[in-house]
């Protein structure tokens, strides 16, 4: 098997290279001949004649650009104290606006939007009592279903399952701030379920 | 003899660069008048388009002036200059305004032959044959084999300038000759005119 170009390439340049390879090329012409034109053409490349002499005069070009390059340089060392300050006035706008934007810290409680209030809670809680009356009193959900209705019911139903356990974890201190929500949430889906439940009972009896 | 890059042999005054860096403005000439040649003939190797080279050339200049007091002398001040060129020339042939280019004389029915429009038709010279297919190979086969070939760099230099490894430049060296190969000889025939020293 013959030397690879860049095996030939490796024993050209006197780099380390696997000494198979080196005895092949020593008894190998045809690979020998290979090596020869790879050291031939880098003579011919190092041979090549330099660049022409340049058009015009080359130097009197550099010193255009040069001054080119000064004027430039100048120009911007005189802005840079004005693009520093405009700078400096951007980040502090930015900040600024940053700090009034910034979220109240979490360890601020927040106000709830209604006091707490006893005779309210009495209220929410009547309320959903007599909700909670009126759908055991409907009649009962079809065996085939409408999808239309029986999605949204399943889903207010899951609602008031999961509003029961948070509830539940309230316990009985009305004092705490989520008891007043809770009962209001209550008393809104209940209600949307006693309407589509309506909804679905006319159905049926149509 | 060992070949010596045209960069390593020029001739500069030797108190020219501490001149240059005290602000003399002849000193500033005599490096331009050392280097141009060297400068100018690396920036036609790398970049194929005679007048884009020439403007690099003039652009390595301004750049070397402006920044002699970067030059730590711990190296020669040619091999300083040197890298100089191949940095700006490798820029420039990474932009994607020369790939674009490029890319866009390559659909041209001649695109093929657009990138060696500068270098001259053959005329019977093996010189001017080798020219013109150095012209013909892409941008990084041309600039490695070059810089490895005539310049001197080693594949771990050239590797490192080209944001890869030694066997990328190895790889690509290869690629290089195979190709220089085929357009200097289409019909296979091996000629060697040179004499070989490959005596390690």
């Amino acid at each position: 098997m013959h030397a690879r170009l860049d095996e030939l390439l490796s024993l050209r340049d006197c780099a380390p290279a696997d000494a198979g390879v080196r005895a092949h090329v020593d008894a190998c012409p045809q690979c020998a001949a290979r090596l020869a034109s790879a050291a031939a053409l880098r003579g011919q490349l190092q041979a090549l004649p330099p660049a022409p002499d340049v058009s015009g005069d080359g130097w009197a070009d550099v010193q255009l650009r040069l001054a080119a390059s000064r004027a430039r340089a100048h120009r911007m060392a005189r802005i840079a104290p004005f693009a520093t300050a405009a700078s400096i006035a951007a980040l502090g706008l930015f900040a600024a606006l940053r700090w009034f934007e910034a979220p109240v810290p979490s360890s601020v409680t927040p106000t709830p939007l209604i006091a707490l209030d006893e005779e309210s809670l009495d209220v929410l809680r009547a309320r959903s009592r007599a909700l909670e009356t009126v759908l055991a009193a409907m009649p009962e959900r079809p065996a085939v279903e409408r999808a239309e209705t029986s999605v949204p019911i399943e889903s207010l139903e899951a609602q008031v399952q999961w509003l029961d356990h948070q509830l539940s974890l309230v316990g009985v201190d009305t004092r705490a701030p989520d008891a007043e929500r809770l009962w209001r949430d209550r008393v809104e889906v209940m209600n949307s379920l006693v309407r589509l439940r309506y909804v679905e009972a006319q159905r049926l009896v149509l | 003899m060992a070949w010596m890059s045209a960069f390593l042999d020029s001739d500069l005054p030797p108190d020219t660069v501490s001149r240059a860096l005290e602000g003399a403005a002849d000193a500033h000439e005599a490096i331009y008048r050392a280097f141009q040649r060297p400068v100018r003939t690396l920036a036609r190797r790398l970049v194929p388009r005679a007048a884009q080279a020439e403007d690099l050339a003039q652009d390595v200049f301004v750049e070397v002036l402006q920044s002699l007091g970067q030059f730590d002398g711990r190296g020669s001040f040619a091999g300083w200059v040197r890298a100089i060129t191949v940095r700006r020339c490798l820029m420039h042939l990474r932009s994607p305004w020369h790939r674009g280019l490029r890319w866009v004389e390559a659909l041209a029915p001649d695109g093929a032959e657009a990138w060696s429009a500068a270098v001259p038709a053959a005329g019977g010279s093996r010189a001017l044959d080798l020219e013109r297919a150095l012209a013909r190979l892409g941008d990084t086969a041309r600039a490695v084999v070059w810089l490895h070939d005539v310049e001197g760099y080693t594949h771990a230099e050239i590797g490192a300038l080209l944001g890869g490894s030694a066997s990328l430049s190895k790889s690509q060296l290869a690629r290089a000759h195979a190709r220089l190969r085929e357009l200097l000889e289409p019909d296979g025939a091996k000629t060697s005119c040179m004499p070989v020293s490959t005596n390690c």
